[in-house]
């Protein structure tokens, strides 16, 4: 990574193909990383591999999305932020204090303990992502990188078959044309096939997958979503070196920043929790350190106050800090027996249009 | 009139704070401030040749001087080699220089450091003539000493003081943002430091008409929040328009994305490409941290070079261009409970001259409010450890709850 881009910089930057730099940007990435953590070189490669053959093959990427066009004014930006949108959360209270909805072109982290809800969420918006730009979606796909195997697709068939009821009550509700016209291709299978899966197991792969995502999304131009769920997981074991771990996690959160601003996508991120222990008294923070909270631009963090889910907007660029109240909640929608989307307790928001 | 009262009647105008209260000036400034003392480099006139011209200054005192690399009297003269060439002082003829040349001495530097009489013997020149010319040399390319008055003066000239747009900032950093300075913001995840920076920018692109560049290397810049800020301190919307405008916003991810961005930045302000950016008057990177950690740790060690050469490219930014640098930086502690102290280690301490610690007070989110505690870790100017209680909130005009949904489904 440091031996092209030094070059690159040396070059003058911008003449230097953007395209060969990053793949050699990666490979030399799982070179480095090979050596730094002892595995060999083969093992490095090998994971490499693996995950290439996911994503199928090495085809030419477009020259876009460089590094060129992330130069503007103030005012420019304002506008592309007005027009971007939001992947909407169906939980208004948190919609609120997100300022809309999950941001485009942000990292969003959301911290909490283990079955306080992250991963809901994550599938919920997985789907969400996809809602027709007629009702107020963004019209994408989502990429889901699983690091701790926690994704269950029957409960990600529940949520969709869900949304894609509410859309046709929408619709029903409505009776414009465009709805109908969105809702033909709005359908369960499709929602399923525009959710990529992958599941990494090890921290090279994952670090492998991020640095290979970009390619992945210059060929799915659609994807406007990606979560990695747990993030970190394969950060809290078998790290001795803590210098190194911090290195990684920084380069990965810059490589994320990087992708969800090329493309235009989101990027949400799970993180557990971990107990600092103080003079006086222990305190649940986020894992992966202090400098790891740099890395998201967004950061949520889900706790417990006794039975109530509490949400806490605890950083953002945008928004007050602020905390609210939700609920999970298996939600009866039209007398079927469906579980839903995540709601919040006070009471459920989709009839807002 | 001087740029300093440029700048206050700029502030005043806006009706950010009061004048001669959000940001006094230190003690015995004002006597002497608005002097027509505008051009720092003239210098007691000793010095001709290679050095500063005079000429080109006199723009200055319209205010758009930062188009043009300032050399101040500390360093007079480009650290470049200079070549010994006919001309460049009297008495050094062409054919001297020829002789010496075949001697192996080029330089300048080549020849105060060598030899006379040898010299005189090798190339049978005239000993006193070497002296002459020596004597010369030094005294045009040596550092010229100068006194304190005169380096006063070159302050007053080339020095503003830039409002941050929170008046108790203000008061903790000695009335604002020096130009030619690196001052940095540290403080934990969440502490404030994309809010102050943001809202220099505001106060800097509405209240001052300068313009900024602001290096965003973790995405955090969100133009809706600036664009709230601006409009809590004018209705005129031409104005918030404006004042968008100019700020320039550059993504950059890594380290050397960021020092293609100063070099850039370096050749347009010394092309005095002014046009197409109007006068810059701060620089604004956050994080710096954001691009550095990914280089640290490990077993590589070229981070740290790396890290340095981006100190001295901001610092001699600062200092040539006249600029305000900001910087922000991630805190670290030696335990768990230990005190917090800035990242990237003792090398980089020296980087900035002024660094602010942000911190909220509450514990760890039960935080609602925006009140936070600015704390002063190292300053030129000011005592360090006192502490102003910060509002964040500024322009805070949207209240969470009445935020509509711009998409309800």
């Amino acid at each position: 990574m440091d031996h092209s881009g030094r070059r690159s910089a040396d070059t003058d930057g911008c003449k230097w193909d953007a395209g060969k730099r990053r793949d050699s940007v990666r490979w030399c990435f799982v070179l480095l990383a090979s050596l730094e953590i002892g595995i060999s070189r083969e093992e490095a490669l090998e994971a490499l591999q693996v995950v290439r053959q996911e994503c199928h093959g090495d085809t030419a990427r477009t020259p876009g999305g460089s590094g060129a066009t992330r130069k503007c004014t103030a005012l420019e930006l304002l506008e592309e932020e007005q027009t971007q949108g939001f992947i909407i959360t169906f939980c208004s209270a948190l919609d609120n204090i997100l300022g809309g909805g999950v941001q485009l072109t942000k990292i969003t982290e959301i911290c909490g303990a283990p079955g306080v809800g992250k991963t809901q969420l994550c599938m919920q918006l997985a789907v969400d992502v996809q809602i027709p730009e007629c009702f107020g979606g963004v019209a994408g796909e989502a990429v889901f990188i699983d690091t701790e195997g926690s994704f269950m697709v029957d409960r990600v068939v529940d949520i969709a078959a869900a949304c894609v009821q509410h859309c046709h009550l929408i619709a029903e509700a409505q009776q414009e044309e465009d709805h109908g016209k969105a809702l033909e291709t709005f359908s369960l299978e499709n929602i399923l096939s525009h959710i990529y899966y992958f599941r990494c197991r090890d921290y090279t792969e994952l670090l492998a997958q991020v640095y290979l995502l970009p390619e992945f999304l210059s060929e799915h131009s659609k994807v406007r979503l990606v979560v990695i769920d747990g993030i970190a997981f394969p950060f809290r074991h078998d790290f001795e070196d803590l210098a190194l771990r911090t290195r990684l996690l920084n380069g990965l959160a810059q490589q994320l920043i990087i992708t969800a601003n090329d493309h235009r996508a989101a990027v949400i991120l799970t993180n557990q929790m971990t107990t600092r222990i103080g003079q006086s008294q222990s305190t649940l923070v986020p894992a992966l350190g202090e400098s790891w909270g740099h890395a998201a631009t967004v950061r949520l963090i889900f706790h417990w106050d006794n039975t109530q889910r509490l949400a806490t907007l605890y950083k953002s660029p945008s928004q007050k800090e602020s905390t609210i109240a939700y609920d999970i909640t298996v939600s009866v929608p039209v007398g079927r027996d469906m579980p839903s989307w995540v709601t919040l307790s006070p009471g459920k928001d989709c009839t807002q249009i | 009139m001087g740029k300093r009262e440029l700048e206050r009647d700029g502030a005043a105008g806006t009706g950010m704070g009061q004048p001669g209260r959000g940001w006094e000036t230190p003690a015995g400034w004002d006597s002497r401030a608005g002097e027509p003392q505008r051009d720092g480099t003239a210098g007691p006139g000793k010095r001709s040749g290679p050095g500063p011209s005079a000429g080109g200054r006199k723009q200055e005192g319209s205010g758009q001087g930062c188009g043009e690399p300032r050399r101040s009297l500390l360093f007079p003269f480009p650290a470049e080699m200079v070549v010994l060439r006919a001309g460049l002082c009297p008495g050094l003829t062409e054919d001297m220089i020829q002789l010496l040349r075949a001697n192996g001495i080029r330089t300048v530097v080549d020849f105060v450091s060598s030899d006379l009489e040898d010299v005189a013997q090798k190339c049978s020149l005239s000993y006193k003539a070497l002296v002459a010319v020596r004597r010369v040399l030094l005294a045009q390319f040596s550092a010229f000493p100068a006194n304190g008055a005169d380096l006063y003066e070159e302050l007053k000239s080339s020095t503003a003081i830039l409002p941050t747009g929170s008046p108790s900032l203000d008061q903790l950093l000695d009335s604002g943002l020096y130009t030619g300075e690196v001052t940095e913001l540290m403080g934990a995840p969440g502490a404030g430091k994309t809010q102050v920076c943001l809202g220099i920018a505001a106060s800097v692109s509405l209240g001052l008409k300068q313009h900024i560049l602001f290096l965003d290397t973790t995405g955090g810049f969100t133009a809706a929040r600036l664009y709230q800020m601006l409009q809590a301190q004018t209705e005129d919307e031409e104005e918030q328009l404006e004042a968008l405008q100019r700020v320039q916003v550059e993504r950059v991810f890594n380290i050397y994305e960021v020092l293609r961005a100063l070099q850039e930045l370096r050749d347009r302000l010394s092309q005095q490409v002014v046009s197409s950016m109007g006068p810059l008057k701060v620089v604004v990177l956050d994080s710096v941290s954001a691009v550095i950690y990914p280089l640290l740790g490990g077993r590589q060690s070229e981070g740290l070079a790396l890290m340095m050469q981006l100190s001295r490219e901001l610092k001699t930014l600062a200092r040539e261009f006249s600029l305000a640098v900001v910087v922000t930086n991630q805190v670290t502690r030696d335990s768990s409970s230990g005190p917090l102290r800035p990242a990237l280690g003792r090398s980089w301490s020296f980087v900035p001259s002024t660094r602010v610690l942000l911190e909220s007070k509450e514990g760890p989110w039960e935080r609602s409010s925006t009140q936070r505690a600015a704390s002063l870790a190292k300053s030129p100017r000011q005592p360090t450890g006192i502490q102003v209680e910060l509002d964040i909130g500024n322009g805070d005009v949207l209240e969470p709850s009445l935020v509509t949904p711009t998409q309800g489904l």
